[in-house]
């Protein structure tokens, strides 16, 4: 049995699928590939599949992974060559390594948010961004498993960079992530909806996950 | 597809966006520059609903395997994306493109149930192409439908500018290539319209005029410039030879029947007389089995899916099931993909069959018994017998199985209250067969659910003259099936009498239906079918204000001598044998199913299956 780590962007129109659905993708091209996998030894054996961090649907992602075991060796370009044949062009595996922490290490995600008003004012934008997250008491409303929360959102984003890229306001926050915190970017954008005069259009993609040291998770 | 930024934002705001995005493994693209003609398959249901469709998958793959054309899926969007979309300005467009589809050569729909008609005109209007054939110009999509519906076309009849009428696989591609030579004659709309509708199978409304009586009875169809005055359907005879996809669209979402289907055969040899399907596409055409084995392993390899299901009006039912079952076998183990069998009959339920289907997963058993007396089950031509069906869930039992549904029909013709109770009287024995048994797990129970849904009378079916019963009176049937209830182990559920209405009110309706729902849909009317969109109250008050009686349509009792509003469509089922049919249920006569004995429905003019099969070693 060999854990191993398969790394892929979900791109396109695979951005709008929910993180069930894509499980669901994944273990169906697992399944047509005919990687030999490894099933659980259970009552009920199933094949191990489990992906590093749900991405929030709707964005994009550029270094995403999950983890499977193998009953036997696969060369890695064979196992990427082989599940990226039966998989949709929005889903492209790039890499299959051995995992070296424990998904339950991921702290930070570092994301990419692109804005552009509609108006076509960017600088009026990004000054309307900077006094607003510049400013405590920036709240919004979260979903969570027991209701809605209310969180501030200036703590996260205050130290965040705006700066404007062709017609765009460019923010690349580092975010908690994971299961002991985690802030949707997302959320974001329903602050900047409720307070900016003027519609915008809105590009989030995750660029990559980090532990609490803020190392690269891998 | 391409998403645009402004679709982009749309798809943030609405429920599973996977919905309309497409970029599915196995979707169809194209080079549009290299296309002739393209086609909008519309399917007037949400995406879950209309990815489940065994038909569409056909076509869609059939119609892409043509180099000159591009069929591309379309589906109603949800309340919230339409609402979005009209918001936006953004008109219905095609999953594989995102182009909108008003710039297609086709739109097509499939009609699987009346309750999606409001769908229809929505969709068209989303798409911003106009809803009435008479108000499209030259250069708008011919609209064209299909499906079970299509048999009786006429309350559609001034929306969908040609009808396909039986299976589409041949006749179809006629239409479209017949398109793509008058296309480039520079030939005129019109010109197409009445040259298609020499086709065979082939239907065009607006080549046929009706006229009524002053007692609001149909007096005359009469066709126009050359149509034919009667339009039979299409059939494929030799389905070994019928083409069939290796390969289907295989969704992210998680759709109703998500799973490989393979099919075993067309059409059903019961009759029963409630069925339209099963009139519909007789006769019975099997496959072999090593056709069948070969698609489903076919399907598996091509699209990942680990579980296939055996699909037909009555699988149960086909001639070689065992040996289909062990040729699958012999690849389905290794591969880990489980058989599955949506519909079994209570006489097709045997246990060296279950032993192969459960080798991987189980599921609760399902049978239809349809009513709940054996008089009433006479009457419909349900031959099913009590003693099999307890015997058969003694069966069940004895393999672990403690969970049965069961299937009825309330609202049948010559239905008593001593019917409806028998319905609780049948399940009770059900119940108390599992506790006979001694050997049965201690400390488990068992669960019997009752399914009962209204009675919708439907053309073509020997009860198409039927009335069908008050929603008053469905209520009261209802409440006296609940009543009849002693035990805690049996489960009533109905459908909504108010649903199956509207229904019945379609399914049997006429030209003059047109209005009726064209103004449902100006006031906002759509899903239907869908219990949080559909209000009959509103449906009710458009009846009214449009000065129309839906109970003229649903519960009056028509003369066998009354022309109907689908006459001049054929079915190759003879009038002289539903009306037959009808007799012998009002006095309580069976008629023997395709196997046993040929019944001389009429079926036999297509020179296929069973019809011209020897009979003899099938039964």
């Amino acid at each position: 049995m060999k854990p191993v780590r398969i790394w892929f962007e979900k791109k396109g129109a695979a951005r709008f699928i929910s993180h069930l659905d894509l499980n669901r993708c994944i273990s169906r091209a697992i399944h047509q590939a005919k990687i030999p996998l490894w099933y659980t030894q259970g009552f009920n054996p199933h094949a191990f599949l489990t992906f590093a961090l749900p991405l929030p649907l709707g964005v994009r992602g550029e270094r995403e992974s999950f983890d499977i075991r193998l009953e036997e060796d696969l060369p890695e370009e064979e196992l990427l060559r082989r599940l990226n044949a039966v998989l949709p062009e929005d889903i492209r595996l790039f890499s299959a390594k051995p995992p070296v922490k424990k998904p339950g290490e991921i702290a930070w995600a570092r994301y990419r948010i692109e804005l552009e008003p509609e108006n076509g004012d960017c600088a009026a934008f990004c000054g309307g961004l900077r006094a607003l997250l510049g400013s405590e008491g920036v709240w919004v409303e979260k979903r969570t498993k027991s209701g809605t929360a209310r969180i501030d959102l200036h703590p996260y984003f205050r130290d965040t960079e705006i700066r404007e890229e062709g017609g765009k306001a460019v923010l690349e926050p580092l975010l908690p992530a994971g299961s002991r915190e985690n802030i949707n970017p997302l959320l974001l954008l329903q602050a900047l909806e409720q307070r900016i005069p003027g519609g915008f259009y809105a590009s989030v993609s995750r660029q990559g996950l980090f532990d609490a040291e803020k190392k690269e998770f891998a | 597809m391409k998403i645009t930024k402004e679709l982009e934002r749309v798809l943030m705001k609405v429920q599973k966006p996977g919905r309309y995005v497409g970029g599915e493994w196995n979707a169809v693209m194209k080079d549009p520059r290299e296309i002739d003609v393209r086609f909008a398959f519309c399917f007037p249901d949400t995406y879950e609903v209309g990815m489940s469709h065994l038909g569409m998958k056909i076509l869609y793959s059939l119609f892409n395997e043509q180099d000159f054309l591009w069929c591309e899926r379309v589906f109603a969007p949800w309340t919230d994306m339409e609402e979005e979309m009209r918001k936006r300005q953004i008109p219905l467009y095609a999953l594989e493109s995102g182009d909108p589809i008003r710039d297609f050569d086709f739109i097509g729909f499939t009609l699987q149930y009346e309750l999606s008609y409001s769908n229809v005109l929505n969709m068209l209007d989303l798409a911003g192409v106009p809803l009435r054939t008479a108000d499209r110009a030259e250069g708008d999509p011919v609209v064209v439908a299909g499906g079970p519906c299509a048999c009786n076309p006429e309350p559609l009849a001034e929306f969908i500018d040609l009808f396909f009428i039986g299976e589409g696989e041949e006749v179809d591609l006629e239409v479209i290539r017949l398109y793509r030579e008058y296309r480039a004659q520079k030939k005129s709309r019109a010109e197409f319209l009445r040259a298609a509708a020499q086709i065979e199978g082939v239907y065009v409304p607006s080549l046929y005029d009706v006229s009524y009586g002053e007692d609001g009875l149909i007096r005359a169809v009469t066709p126009r410039e050359g149509a034919p005055a009667k339009v039979r359907k299409r059939l494929m005879r030799d389905l070994d030879h019928t083409y069939f996809p290796d390969r289907f669209v295989t969704p992210y979402l998680d759709i109703v029947h998500n799973r490989a289907v393979g099919e075993v055969f067309r059409g059903c040899i019961r009759g029963c007389r409630f069925c339209q399907a099963g009139f519909l596409y007789r006769p019975v055409r099997e496959k072999s089995p090593e056709t069948v084995d070969r698609q489903c392993h076919d399907l598996c390899e091509n699209t990942g899916y680990d579980e296939v299901s055996l699909s037909s009006l009555s699988t149960s039912d086909y001639s070689r099931i065992q040996e289909l079952l062990d040729r699958m076998l012999q690849w389905s183990r290794g591969e880990k993909v489980s058989i599955s069998l949506p519909s079994l009959r209570v006489d097709g339920f045997s246990d060296e069959l279950t032993s192969k289907i459960k080798t991987v997963r189980r599921s609760g058993l399902t049978f239809a018994p349809e009513a709940g007396t054996q008089r009433l089950r006479d009457v419909i031509n349900k031959n099913v017998e009590e003693d099999v069906l307890l015997q058969t869930v003694r069966t069940a039992f004895a393999g672990g199985w403690n969970t049965v549904k069961l299937y009825f029909m309330i609202g049948l013709p010559t239905e008593t209250m001593e019917d409806v109770a028998g319905i609780a009287a049948l399940a009770q024995k059900v119940v108390d067969a599992y506790y006979e048994d001694p050997a049965r797990k201690k400390g488990r129970g068992v669960t019997v659910t009752v399914s009962a849904s209204s009675f919708v009378p439907k053309p073509f079916t020997p009860f198409q003259w039927e009335p069908q019963d008050s929603i008053g009176m469905l209520h009261e049937k209802q409440a006296c099936l609940v009543h009849s209830i002693h035990t805690r182990r049996i489960t009533a559920n109905w459908h909504d009498a108010d649903t199956s209405f509207l229904e019945a009110v379609f399914a049997r309706g006429d030209r003059r239906l047109g209005p009726v729902l064209a103004e449902a849909h100006r006031r906002g009317m759509r899903f239907d079918g869908w219990s949080d969109c559909f209000s009959l109250a509103r449906w009710l008050e458009v009846f009214h204000d449009c000065g129309v009686d839906p109970a003229f349509y649903a519960n009056r009792r028509r003369s066998f001598d009354e022309v109907l509003p689908w006459d001049h469509i054929d079915y190759g089922i003879k009038k002289e044998f539903l009306i037959e049919e009808c007799k012998k249920a009002y006095q309580d006569q069976t008629t023997p199913n395709c196997r046993e004995a040929c019944s001389h429905c009429g079926a036999s003019c297509f020179q296929g299956g069973i019809c011209v099969e020897a009979r003899s070693h099938l039964v």
